[in-house]
């Protein structure tokens, strides 16, 4: 009965939809200096997880408050895990923020309902452009990209030494080196596949050489139901059945193989430079121990991995479009952008903040850099990506077949056909 | 001495004359104003914090609303394909199942343990009272806060339940992943769910054992029952109306059960072990379906209210629930 009341009470609180889109579109294109900043937004930014980098963002609103008097910038942190529920919880309740960091797959989702206000004024060469694609529904862009990533893949030279095997290139040599782990380093499991981590084990039918979905029309269609998709998975479930990723791997979240990292419990893990930066600063001990390489090649010559990030985005049902609006062009201002992206290990979304970062210059977080700029891709801008990421459909077929209780052929033809319901839907 | 006997009749009748039938309505009305009245707040609470909610659940099961429908209020009615879902779809029908044969088990659990945690502290011991305080420390621990810990307690490789296992010899617990399995899974989340309520029915059963006469017992012992005999004859029927409330509420209680499973069972293999409740949720709030989230909560709503039923007339078969 519970659930019953809190699915009708947040039903019931919606009940009309504001209308007063005219006055503030006309206000976040205008744009000009004269008009006085004035009021106060709440802005939701995803929880980084870190004091230090939780005390940057909380910065912008002081300095933006310090030179525009008379504003008040509410900063909340939400932790990534139940941002979606959260956003959906709020557009549903008419309590959204003003402005909001998105998962860049889920921009054309809510841009879709609505919820979203275009964002005008995207120069050409000025922002990543995948990133610019990820926000584009109907050729119109809902979110200005603010920062982006790639996973690369993060060994312990140690244990690889132990193990007398070289930093994998190809997925042969991923599953020989785990293999050796297992063997020679006694304790360690040579990797972190977990079972609930689709950027992990998705962009592996990329690099089988196979699609996700494609475009046709309007609407979008699975392409999993495909030979390499199946080996994909195959391989992908092929370190968990061999024993050479922990049992408990297959309920994982991506911070707990993470978690497993930092205790030294595996060898090898597929993480982006967000989560490098996070096991150092957890253990810096481990800085020196950790390396860097490009995700392993498969049978089609890439190591294509997902390019993920966020953009800043802002809700149509904001009261201030024009404070929201100048609040994220000062926080995609380069210097400020830089002081966000170096702390959490992303690179910055703008052209002009990728080259003040200096990324490419440092050796550990080079390869991160290369994987998104040469060797990543964005999963289909379609509205309902979100919502088949949100309600984890993949998850439960790949740990069938991590568990051996399906073919990875049987998993992949059933996902296709769960994905075609919801692009139809 | 003839007069007074008359008198008095002729006297009732002379003040209080046979009310016509509209005084009688009046007098009724104005008997019920002030209970109306008095009742009235709180109707209205429960109408707009029960009733709607229930009403509008219902309404939203028999549509298709999604996001973009709660947004702009378009949705369109689509009889009972809902439900059709909730029974064909083998995610929500295992959720069903799951709900009414975990909520059960945890029902019984919670009853057991908190039988015999309520017939301990009823003995005279040294440090009841202490006992008695630490017994309602699980309940006051936040539900959501106690499923992280136990969720760690149950952790593969630095949990405590599998350093304790092979401490005490069975080495099969070294690295046990409680969490890959449904089976032990169930296992972890129904110790956390009885841990954290059977200090209720622990309680509640305590307070009943000590209203049960103590020379009923001594009586029963003269007559020469043996302590089973006397829980079994005596304690456990005068017990009855307790037991039969307590087993209401745990029921109720267990069969929504949705933050153990939330916190616990998101990772075990194809969210097999999730309940009625938690689908409910990821169909709603996840895949934006709130209709089919809705039609699982009515369903779940339709099975807690038989269980209630059948309760409420079985108890009440035997006269002594008032």
């Amino acid at each position: 009965m519970a659930v019953a009341l809190v699915l009708a009470t947040l039903v019931a609180a919606c009940g009309g939809g504001d209308e007063d889109n005219g006055a503030a579109q006309s206000g976040s294109s205008g744009g000009g200096e004269a008009a006085k900043l004035e009021g106060s937004i709440s802005v939701w930014i995803m929880d980084p997880g870190s004091p230090k980098i939780q005390g940057v963002v909380n910065q912008y609103g002081k300095d933006f408050e310090a030179a525009h008097p008379g504003t008040k910038i509410d900063i909340q942190f939400v932790p990534w895990a139940q941002a979606h529920d959260k956003f959906v919880t709020a557009i549903a309740g008419g309590k959204v923020p003003d402005v909001a960091e998105m998962g860049t797959t889920w921009t054309p989702e809510f841009a879709d309902q609505g919820a979203l206000l275009e964002q005008p004024g995207i120069g050409e060469g000025e922002y990543v452009s995948s990133l610019v694609d990820a926000a584009t529904l109907d050729e119109k862009v809902y979110g200005k990209p603010w920062y982006a990533g790639a996973r690369a893949l993060i060994y312990r030279k140690d244990f690889l030494e132990k193990a007398g095997v070289e930093p994998p290139k190809t997925w042969e040599d991923m599953t020989a080196a785990a293999q050796a782990v297992k063997e020679k380093v006694k304790g360690v499991y040579g990797i972190g596949t977990t079972g609930l981590s689709e950027h992990m084990y998705l962009p592996t039918i990329w690099q089988a050489g196979g699609e996700i979905a494609t475009q046709e029309g309007d609407t979008w269609k699975s392409a999993l139901n495909s030979p390499e998709a199946a080996q994909a998975i195959d391989f992908y479930a092929s370190f968990y059945k061999d024993e050479l990723a922990p049992k408990a791997a297959i309920g994982w979240e991506e911070p707990d193989a993470q978690t497993a990292f930092i205790n030294g419990d595996i060898a090898m893990l597929i993480a982006g430079g967000w989560g490098y930066n996070s096991i150092i600063a957890t253990k810096p001990e481990l800085e020196e121990k950790i390396g860097t390489v490009l995700q392993p090649t498969g049978p089609s010559g890439k190591g294509t991995a997902f390019a993920g990030g966020s953009h800043l985005v802002q809700f149509t049902e904001s009261g201030n479009h024009e404070l929201g609006a100048s609040f994220v062009d000062f926080m995609l201002e380069p210097d400020q952008l830089n002081k966000f992206t170096s702390e959490i290990g992303f690179l910055p979304g703008t052209t002009a903040g990728i080259e003040a970062s200096g990324y490419l210059e440092d050796e550990a977080r080079k390869p991160f850099a290369e994987q998104l700029l040469n060797a990543s891709a964005v999963y289909p801008p379609s509205p309902k990506w979100g919502g088949l990421e949100g309600a984890n459909i993949f998850d439960g077929q790949i740990q069938k077949v991590m568990k051996g209780e399906e073919t990875a052929q049987d998993a992949v033809a059933e996902l296709a056909t769960k994905m075609d319901e919801e692009f139809a839907g | 001495m003839s007069s007074a006997p008359a008198a008095v009749p002729a006297g009732r009748s002379k003040r209080a004359p046979r009310p016509p039938a509209m005084a009688i309505a009046r007098r009724a009305v104005n008997r019920l104003t002030l209970p109306v009245l008095l009742l009235l707040p709180s109707l209205i609470i429960i109408a707009g914090l029960v009733g709607y909610p229930l009403v509008r659940t219902i309404y939203l099961s028999f549509t298709d609303t999604g996001l973009g429908d709660l947004i702009y209020g378009t949705s369109e009615w689509v009889g009972l394909e809902n439900f059709k879902e909730v029974f064909t779809d083998e995610h929500l029908r295992t959720s069903l199942v799951n709900t009414v044969v975990f909520g059960t088990a945890c029902v019984i659990g919670t009853m057991i343990f908190g039988f015999a945690v309520a017939l301990l502290l009823n003995q005279r011991l040294k440090g009841n009272l202490l006992f008695g305080i630490a017994v309602l420390l699980p309940w006051a621990v936040p539900a959501l806060a106690a499923s992280a810990i136990w969720k760690w307690l149950f952790d593969a490789r630095y949990g405590f339940v599998n350093w304790a296992m092979v401490n005490l010899g069975f080495d099969g617990f070294q690295d046990y992943a409680w969490f890959a399995d449904r089976e032990s899974a169930y296992v972890a989340i129904f110790i956390t769910v009885v841990w954290q309520s059977f200090p209720f029915v622990a309680l509640s059963l305590l307070a009943g054992l000590q209203t049960i006469p103590k020379e009923t017992l001594q009586a029963a012992a003269v007559d020469g029952a043996n302590a089973f005999q006397r829980f079994r004859l005596v304690t456990l029927p005068l017990l009855r109306p307790i037991v039969a409330v307590l087993v209401i509420f745990s029921t109720i209680w267990d069969f929504k059960i949705f933050d153990q499973i939330y916190v616990m069972a998101a990772g075990v293999p194809d969210r097999s072990a999730d309940t009625a409740a938690v689908a409910a949720y990821r169909e709603g709030f996840a895949l934006s379906h709130y209709g089919l989230g809705s039609a699982v909560a009515v369903v779940l709503f339709l099975i807690l209210l038989a269980f209630a039923l059948i309760y409420v007339r079985l108890v009440g078969k035997e006269g002594e629930f008032s």
